[in-house]
């Protein structure tokens, strides 16, 4: 049935789409994984705008959820290197599906790690754009017995929580070309799912360099696990300097060295 | 209207017959059944019939290990006791809380059912969690299956039943709470799940795999003749404490260097998994789970604080 009404949404992307990307003239072909959400996440998250399924955007995570509620997931889109303005993700079938809109600048690979939340079996997308106004859209499909965004906060369970949020470990390990930087910041990242718990999470994090100059600006959704992790590699010198805000209004600061 | 019931159930009950485990004991030692399973995954194909049960029959009466992942199964496994011996159950012993090895209970109801008090906690905490997720992986074998807590808590020492000594040994590396069987007058050793064969072991509750490796050696220096592993083929060569010491070796080193080196876990779960462990089913699915199970211990001991508040 998914796979009927996916033929049936590609021919009618393949009818019209090309005359919506005219300006660029591009051909998105086939959709690698079936989906019944593309239609209107194009429409929702990208503005119809012109785009590719370009397996060169490596999105890359387990073909199953051990953990729902921390699922890694890798996006590279090294093959794009110096041309990306920004790269969006999200979970389609999740019932928050946005997990983070990364812009890494000069200084800073076009690849990212984390862990997210998972509702149920799903499409996953990562959308990048690049410096000629075309979206590039790498796929990946993802079974997950379910319920990583409903489930209870682990965090909340342990006692004394509210005296941690904020805290940051973090590493960096050198590789070569560039340094992996890792972070791990102590937050519930609720999402309002959960009964009687408001939305509570890590809506912005912000890199800087050595000189204060800014590597890379992310905005982050609550879709991402509770006590993020994330990953970025960095070609500038550190230290780096890692500035993240709640939709609280608190502010938390860390350096890697 | 009638007739497509009919139909349906003309179509359905065959089906539902053919959900049969076929369980056919095997005699491994004296007094000594083994119901030995397959070393795949829980799937609708094999019921969950992926485990090794076992029981023996002494002068007293039977002594059960394990009872399986349904009720189905606890059932089919007291009728296969029954074809073999006229006795009665007496004893039934789980070795610990995962649903391939505790959710048969059902039909053991009216026997003392024996486990370390750590499984029964934890099996009460994650029981019904985990049986759910078995009707999503096997579907239908499931049916009417529900959690049944032990009645008994065992402590580590010498169980005598009849003319069989077994030593009931505690240890802890693949669930926190592990219960192993020497049959001192056999030799045979139930090792429950702190041995896999041929199979690659699973992490979902191991408190480390440094205490897991310390478990082997306690397990190793007993004096055993055969080896009965939770998965896998019995052995009476020391051949599965080897494969498992160095399977958990690698593993280790794996999730060591990877954390050193600022691996994430996507990257982790596509390391390369050694040739010589090519034989053991499900080695790649099994390190899919593990990195998520145990890598977030190792990737914390390669990170230091570096927020301003520290």
């Amino acid at each position: 049935m998914i796979w009927r009404l996916n033929v049936r949404l590609s021919c009618l992307l393949a009818c019209w789409l090309p005359l919506a990307a005219h300006a660029v003239d591009v051909e998105p072909g086939k959709d690698p994984v079936p989906s019944v959400m593309w239609a209107f996440y194009h429409k929702q998250f990208l503005a119809e705008a012109p785009f590719v399924f370009d397996e060169r955007v490596k999105l890359l995570a387990p073909p199953f959820a051990e953990d729902a509620r921390q699922v890694p997931l890798e996006i590279d889109a090294r093959a794009f290197k110096g041309h990306v303005l920004k790269i969006l993700a999200w979970a389609e079938l999740n019932p928050l599906p946005k997990i983070v809109d990364f812009q890494p600048k000069a200084g800073v690979l076009p690849w990212l790690s984390l862990r997210i939340r998972i509702e149920q079996a799903t499409p996953l997308r990562a959308a990048v754009l690049t410096d000629d106004g075309l979206w590039h859209v790498g796929s990946t499909l993802i079974d997950a017995a379910g319920g990583g965004c409903t489930a209870p906060s682990v965090v909340r369970t342990q006692p004394g929580w509210e005296e941690h949020i904020g805290e940051v470990l973090g590493g960096r390990y050198p590789r070569g070309e560039f340094s992996r930087v890792r972070v791990q910041v102590a937050h519930p990242m609720d999402n309002g799912m959960v009964s009687g718990i408001p939305e509570f999470y890590l809506n912005h994090a912000q890199l800087r360099g050595q000189d204060g100059q800014v590597l890379a600006e992310l905005e982050l959704f609550p879709a991402v696990s509770e006590n993020p992790n994330l990953a970025f590699d960095i070609d500038a010198p550190g230290p780096t300097r890692l500035v993240l805000r709640d939709n609280s209004g608190n502010e938390f600061d860390a350096a890697i060295p | 209207m009638r007739w497509i019931l009919l139909l349906c159930l003309s179509l359905s009950l065959p089906a539902l017959a053919d959900l049969d485990y076929a369980l056919k004991p095997r005699l491994i030692a004296d007094d000594t059944w083994l119901l030995e399973g397959s070393t795949d995954n829980f799937a609708k194909a094999n019921g969950g019939n992926i485990v090794n049960t076992a029981f023996i029959v002494t002068e007293a009466g039977v002594v059960v290990i394990d009872t399986g992942p349904s009720r189905r199964y606890g059932e089919a496994m007291r009728e296969a006791i029954a074809r073999v011996t006229p006795k009665p159950v007496i004893q039934v012993l789980i070795t610990h809380h995962h649903p391939d090895h505790a959710l048969g209970n059902q039909a053991f109801k009216d026997v003392p059912i024996g486990a370390l008090a750590d499984t029964t906690r934890l099996l009460h905490e994650q029981g019904d969690g985990m049986a759910e997720n078995l009707y999503r992986m096997v579907g239908d074998w499931m049916r009417g299956t529900e959690v049944v807590l032990p009645t008994q808590v065992l402590e580590p020492g010498v169980l005598s039943v009849g003319r069989h000594d077994l030593r009931l040994l505690a240890l802890t590396g693949h669930t926190g709470a592990d219960l192993a069987i020497l049959d001192q007058s056999t030799g045979v050793l139930f090792t429950g799940d702190l041995v896999f064969y041929q199979r690659a072991l699973t992490t979902p509750n191991s408190p480390g795999l440094t205490a897991w490796l310390a478990d082997l050696d306690t397990l190793q220096a007993l004096p055993w003749t055969l080896i009965v592993p939770g998965h896998g083929p019995v052995a009476s060569d020391a051949q599965p404490f080897a494969q498992m010491r160095d399977y958990l070796t690698w593993l280790d080193q794996l999730l060591r260097g990877g954390a050193a080196q600022g691996s994430d876990m996507a990257e982790m779960i596509r390391s390369p998994i050694p040739e010589r462990f090519a034989a053991i089913s499900l080695s790649r699915y099994e390190l899919i789970r593990s990195v998520s199970h145990l890598y977030p211990r190792y990737e914390r001991e390669q990170m230091q604080r570096v927020d301003s508040a520290r």
